[in-house]
């Protein structure tokens, strides 16, 4: 599993903004020319020291991929599409408000085979609330621009836990979404992080009863509509699952490149600066952390656990030499009696009841 | 560096918390460049760290000073300091038996407080010679006439020789330095005579073995002698012995009327009991001095190790505080909740607090203490009696004929405008009504007969805040009665955790269960499912509220992949359960034993 050979994903920053959401707390900074053109260059450096060829996935994420110019977006395309395996995927986040035609087309040209769109929420007076400066009318109109260049693979980002958001909202929210008809959806609960703006105007995260109460519903429409959640906080159409993502909680190896962007080369997880001028200078690594024995099986149940099929209890006897049962028995009949966790076809896993406290959970496995 | 009896002061400071005592301290220690401006840091004598934050001094502390008095002798000052809280009389009793005189303060400001009085009696009681010191004449507000007045009215000492002083400014510490000299009596004693050392003192030094802080009343001592402790009976070779400036300095030998330490290779911290007398093994005295009236601890309570492999750390560390703790006692118990642990007993609850504090910094334990309990006396049907310490050890109801519980007499002074509500306090925990009187124009004496266990938790805290703070309060041991009491069991998950029983009044336990069950409650965290929490008497589930589940705990995001970033937030929250004990499947915080405590729902 940790075999360099075997890595073939690769994960792409861009942290650039036209807006800073207030609840962001990923890697980001303003726009502006005179950053992105030494930005991209100290990229595609970054890039080409790893010497990739035949990616099977590639994800650029951000930041707003799509708030680089059309030039810079087409040259970053260009850079990106080289590396891709056939029939590998390649997905592009992008704003509503940005998405424009051309970038559209642009990406259909190289190569980029599903489309990451942040939504959030479908209630104008909401989206104007977390900073977005879109409507849902005009998300509606951007998928169906999408469609129209042939995209067939899209996922939508919906996020609830709002302050003051009500059961109807979300119910609402999630009809909306469900309307637009994508392959994919992503559901969060707004987290409110030190060093955002949400925070700092002291906005708190909703209670646990309640967000609960709002997930189980969510997760009942979602599945009335025929979607799986495969992991924690994915939905898909059958076949339809992020292969990228998967990657991540199958706890394989990836490239990760771009300012603050992590990842996990040779049996060493990785985090690149979040300082942009040190990045420029080709600084790029800030912290290592060589993955032993001991690390490499938290972070294999730390991955898979997220995973609705969670883990193959055969492929965990292989890799630690211990039998998972019997090792931790107590706290698996324990946990078991309270219908937190299930074990069919060899495999481990949370119920639906389990994934919700999971953090916690997992901690008599460490 | 050898002074002659007739130039030797040995003398300590009484004064209530907060009237200035260890700033006078420090001033004196200025003046006489004990120490100098630079090595100075406020309240030089409270070395732990404990004091200084909290403003308090805790153990005695003693330090010799050099003084040239106006009439151009050189003079051996003996500084011993004295605790000024209630809690820690038994200290003072200590850093007394070893001086001739004491300097009173008082605050120009307040006056005479209660728990002064008490070090005072016990200064009258050593025969010492009491020098008034009238403190912080700088504030406006001072009033050194009336407070003399006071001080010869109430205590009944001339204040003719009184000295009026600012601590903080030093006006007039010179005044008192002459005062030492010229009214307290130099140390007796005779240095032909066999050696006879009081301990008053110890702490252990790995190089050194135990070092001793002693007071020779008779004889002397010097390296290379075989010295005997005589309530131990053993014998040791002295390799060191020397005097404290504070700093620690050698000196050739200690005579009669000197204080100082010794140090003999003593490995065994047992051996070194404060009161003792320290004799010549070969030329021995007859009978050792009279030692110290032995203090009996008030409050007992359960001292846990979070981490159960930590028992023994604990047991190694209590050993060594109860070296210079002498009123510290403990011996080992078992909790089916707990595991292996300590009963310890303590002086009050302030005692308590303190000793907490220390094993938790000076040692780096984690610890849970059971809720403080007063020993009961359980009558048996079959004319036996059982002195309870652990309020789950009390026997079946049907053996009982009687439990009888510790009482105290209690002298509150307050200003008379607090009377109603501290009169009100005290009905609520049980009082008796005695006496009330008038101290002064404005003050008031306020005298109760209370059930110990009434005092112990958060009694003076609500005394204080009911009076602005101006109350003080002093209490005797006064007896055991017959009250009408009854064992209250806290269930969890429906098991009954024995470390969480209390002894409750039986008229009011169903209010108190209810507050007991609401706070436990709010401290004990969600846990995997829901938990009741049960209060039952006799059986009999009195109070109940539940716990809930935990219903979303999952940091669902998780970009890029980072996950290092969520697995490092998980060893952080591996690390803070380690500071909750699991009981059974239920993970209860280390506040949650002292909750059961609680009497109202602040």
């Amino acid at each position: 599993m940790t075999n360099s050979t075997n890595n073939k994903s690769l994960y792409i920053h861009i942290p650039f903004c036209e807006h800073l959401c207030p609840y962001c707390d990923f890697t980001k900074l303003f726009y502006f020319e005179k950053f992105s053109k030494p930005y991209l260059e100290a990229l595609f450096k970054e890039i080409d020291s790893y010497h990739l060829i035949k990616m099977d996935t590639i994800y650029i994420g951000g930041g707003t991929p799509t708030s680089l110019s059309d030039i810079e977006f087409e040259s970053l395309l260009k850079k990106v599409s080289n590396l891709l395996n056939r029939g590998g995927e390649f997905t592009c986040e992008a704003n509503v408000e940005n998405l424009t035609s051309q970038k559209l087309s642009l990406m259909a040209r190289y190569g980029v085979n599903r489309l990451s769109i942040g939504i959030q929420s479908t209630h104008d007076e909401r989206l104007s609330q977390i900073g977005r400066f879109h409507t849902f009318e005009k998300a509606r109109d951007v998928i169906k621009n999408a469609r129209d260049v042939g995209f067939k693979n899209i996922n939508v980002d919906l996020m609830y836990g709002f302050p003051g958001q009500t059961l109807d909202e979300v119910k609402d929210d999630v009809n909306n979404i469900l309307s637009l008809k994508t392959e994919h959806i992503s559901i969060y609960s707004l987290i409110v992080s030190p060093g955002t703006l949400f925070f700092n105007k002291n906005i708190k995260e909703q209670n646990q009863d309640d967000s609960r109460l709002f997930y189980d519903t969510i997760l009942q429409m979602m599945r009335e509509a025929g979607y799986e959640r495969y992991e924690i906080s994915n939905f898909s159409k059958p076949g339809y699952e992020s292969r990228h993502n998967l990657v991540y909680w199958h706890n394989q190896e990836y490239y990760g490149v771009g300012l603050g962007a992590s990842g996990y080369v040779n049996g060493v997880r990785y985090k690149n600066t979040s300082n942009f001028e040190k990045y420029l200078a080709g600084d790029c690594v800030s912290e290592r952390e060589k993955v032993d024995q001991k690390l490499l099986r938290e972070y294999f149940l730390l991955t898979h656990l997220r995973l609705k099929e969670g883990f193959s209890l055969s492929e965990y006897k292989e890799l630690f030499n211990k039998d998972f049962l019997q090792k931790y028995q107590t706290k698996i009949d324990e946990y078991a009696k309270n219908n937190f966790v299930k074990i069919s076809d060899g495999n481990f896993a949370f119920t639906d009841d389990g994934l919700m406290v999971m953090d916690r959970l997992i901690l008599s496995f460490f | 560096m050898k002074f002659d009896r007739e130039h030797i002061r040995n003398f300590s400071i009484i004064a209530h918390i907060d009237h200035g005592k260890s700033t006078l301290a420090d001033r004196v220690l200025e003046l006489t460049e004990t120490i100098s401006k630079r090595e100075m840091h406020d309240q030089f004598l409270d070395s732990m760290d404990l004091e200084r934050e909290r403003g308090i001094t805790i153990k005695l502390n003693a330090v010799t000073i050099k003084y040239k008095a106006k009439n151009g002798e050189t003079y051996l000052f003996n500084l011993i300091d004295t605790p000024g809280h209630v809690d820690f009389t038994y200290e003072v009793s200590r850093s007394l038996a070893a001086c001739e005189g004491c300097l009173l303060v008082v605050d120009a400001t307040q006056g005479v407080e209660a728990q002064t009085l008490a070090n005072v009696y016990l200064a009258v009681d050593n025969n010492l010679e009491i020098v008034p010191v009238i403190n912080k004449i700088d504030l406006p507000s001072a009033m050194p006439e009336m407070v003399k007045d006071e001080i010869e009215k109430r205590i009944g000492i001339s204040c003719v020789n009184a000295c009026e002083v600012s601590a903080k400014t030093g006006a007039g510490v010179p005044d008192v330095l002459e005062a030492v000299v010229k009214y307290i009596p130099s140390p007796n004693g005779d240095d032909n005579k066999p050696l006879q050392a009081l301990i008053f003192d110890s702490y252990y030094d790995s190089y050194r073995g135990v070092v001793v802080l002693i007071c020779v009343k008779n004889g002397s001592v010097k390296v290379g002698d075989k010295i005997r402790l005589m309530a131990a009976n053993k014998e040791y070779e002295v390799t060191e012995v020397g005097i404290r400036t504070p700093k620690e300095i050698k000196v050739d030998s200690l005579s009669a009327g000197e204080v100082g330490y010794l140090a003999g290779q003593i490995k065994d911290i047992r051996d070194v009991v404060p009161g003792d007398t320290i004799t010549n093994a070969i030329q021995p005295c007859e009978k050792p001095l009279p030692g110290y009236r032995k203090m009996n601890p008030m409050v007992y309570c359960g001292l846990y190790p979070v981490d159960s492999k930590k028992y023994l750390d604990l047991k190694d560390a209590l050993e060594k505080l109860s070296l210079n703790d002498a009123s510290l006692v403990y011996e080992a118990e078992t909790s089916q909740a707990l595991g292996f642990g300590f009963r310890c007993g303590f002086l009050g609850l302030l005692h308590m607090d303190v000793v907490q504090e220390r094993l938790e910094r000076e040692y780096g334990l984690d610890l849970i203490l059971t809720a403080p309990s007063v020993i009961y006396h359980v009558y048996l049907q079959n004319g036996d009696m059982i002195k309870l310490d652990n309020p789950s050890k009390l026997p079946d109801l049907t053996l009982i004929k009687e439990i009888q519980e510790p009482f105290v007499k209690a002298e509150i002074m307050t200003p008379k405008e607090y009377v109603g509500p501290v009169m009100e306090l005290c009905k609520e925990r049980r009082g008796i009504y005695h006496d009330l009187q008038y101290f002064d124009d404005t003050r008031m004496i306020i005298t109760y007969e209370l059930p110990l266990a009434e005092i112990v938790y958060n009694f003076f805290d609500k005394l204080k805040s009911y009076t602005k703070g101006y109350a003080s309060f002093d209490y005797e041991y006064s007896g055991y009665y017959a009250s009408n009491l009854a064992k209250m069991d806290i269930l969890l998950n429906g098991e009954t955790i024995d470390a969480l029983s209390t002894i409750v009044y039986k008229t009011n336990a169903y209010e108190r269960g209810s507050v007991v069950v609401r706070k436990l409650k709010e401290i004990i965290p969600r846990q995997q499912f829901e938990v009741p929490v049960q209060a039952a008497i006799n059986g009999k589930v009195i109070a109940r509220a539940d716990i809930k589940a935990v219903r979303k705990d999952v940091l669902a995001k998780c970009y890029g992949g980072d996950i290092s970033r969520k697995r490092k937030l998980l060893e952080k929250q591996k690390e803070g359960k380690k500071r909750m004990k699991a009981i059974g499947s239920v993970e209860v915080p280390q506040e949650a034993f002292m909750s059961v405590l609680s009497i109202d729902d602040e």
